[in-house]
């Protein structure tokens, strides 16, 4: 039996989505969010008295201080920076777990770091562009980190894409609902690896 | 084998967390609960590096969750500083007990599964 290579090529790629190289790069740019998102937090925990804004100035701390932030931050029980920082943190550490054939090894988790990435990052980008008209003020920071959400989201969508593509492919494969499970858990079993090998062979002879 | 040395370094924290807040004397809970729950999570972490229990971290969920119910449980309670300390310690405790131990590496199914073959 073939085996597929750790760091087999899936479709429909033309590089391996679950590289290092690129698996730290979205590490990279998340950490520089967690840093802002941390340093915003400082000021919402009174730590610092003020927040830096080279463009709006004192309407960063407006935002910080609004309705809609004490409200957040009363449901999740900590400042809302806080809990974007965890996020982005939280990308970082779905980044940095599983081996480079994980889109195939450890389904879960590549798509457990895809909601953590796509649809989370959409929602705070959204939340984050929509403040200057709820709140009226707009945060030089804020935004910083919803620009980096949306990079973050063009990153990582490839690995996740070959993820889904790998389970859907098992699916109308086995037609089994136990096979997918199994898959989705890295459970090994034959249709998962013969569809793998699939997904990274076509890609071999092309290159 | 990283998430489990930052499960640790996270234990240690906790550990300390009471000295850096300044929790009262009388609190006599909270002392208790972040020394037991600290103790917990660093046992939970170490014990993953015998092979056959390498799953034992996925306890630390648990432990997670009880930190971010403290923060609802005990709403409104002077020594809310703990309290977010516990909410936000949760979450990333959350984030980090579900990485497998040896994520480095392809799940040991995959692992067998392959080798058997080689044999």
């Amino acid at each position: 039996m073939k085996k597929i290579a750790l760091n087999a090529i899936p479709e429909p790629w033309e590089y391996n989505p679950s590289k290092w190289s690129q698996r730290l790069r979205i590490s990279a740019v998340a950490a520089i969010a967690v840093f802002i998102a941390i340093y915003m937090g400082l000021y919402q925990w009174r730590l610092i008295g003020s927040v830096w804004d080279p463009i709006f100035g004192d309407q960063s701390m407006k935002v910080l201080d609004s309705d809609v932030s004490h409200k957040i931050s009363s449901w999740v029980r900590i400042p809302d920076s806080i809990l974007g920082a965890l996020a982005y943190l939280g990308d970082i550490i779905f980044a940095l777990a599983g081996s480079t054939r994980r889109w195939h090894d450890r389904p879960w988790l590549v798509i457990l770091f895809g909601l953590d990435v796509i649809p989370l990052g959409f929602v705070s980008a959204i939340l984050i562009f929509m403040q200057g008209f709820v709140v009226g003020s707009w945060c030089f920071l804020c935004l910083v980190t919803a620009v980096i959400s949306l990079i973050l989201i063009v990153l990582a969508y490839d690995e996740v894409w070959s993820s889904v593509l790998f389970l859907w492919r098992v699916w109308k494969r086995s037609r089994k609902f136990s096979v997918l499970w199994d898959t989705f858990w890295g459970k090994a079993n034959p249709i998962a690896h013969e569809v793998g090998l699939e997904m990274a062979k076509r890609r071999d002879w092309r290159s | 084998m990283w998430a489990r040395i930052v499960e640790f370094m996270l234990a240690a924290w906790l550990s300390v967390s009471p000295f850096i807040f300044r929790y009262p004397d009388d609190r006599f809970f909270f002392w208790a609960n972040d020394l037991v729950c600290s103790i917990l999570i660093a046992f939970f972490s170490l014990i993953c590096y015998y092979r056959p229990l390498r799953k034992m971290h996925l306890c630390n969920l648990l432990i997670a969750f009880w930190l971010i119910a403290l923060g609802y449980i005990f709403r409104g309670d002077p020594l809310d500083v703990a309290l977010q300390n516990y909410v936000t310690f949760g979450l990333l405790l959350l984030m980090v007990a579900i990485v497998p131990t040896d994520s480095e590496k392809p799940p040991m199914s995959w692992r067998d599964f392959y080798e058997k073959d080689e044999l």
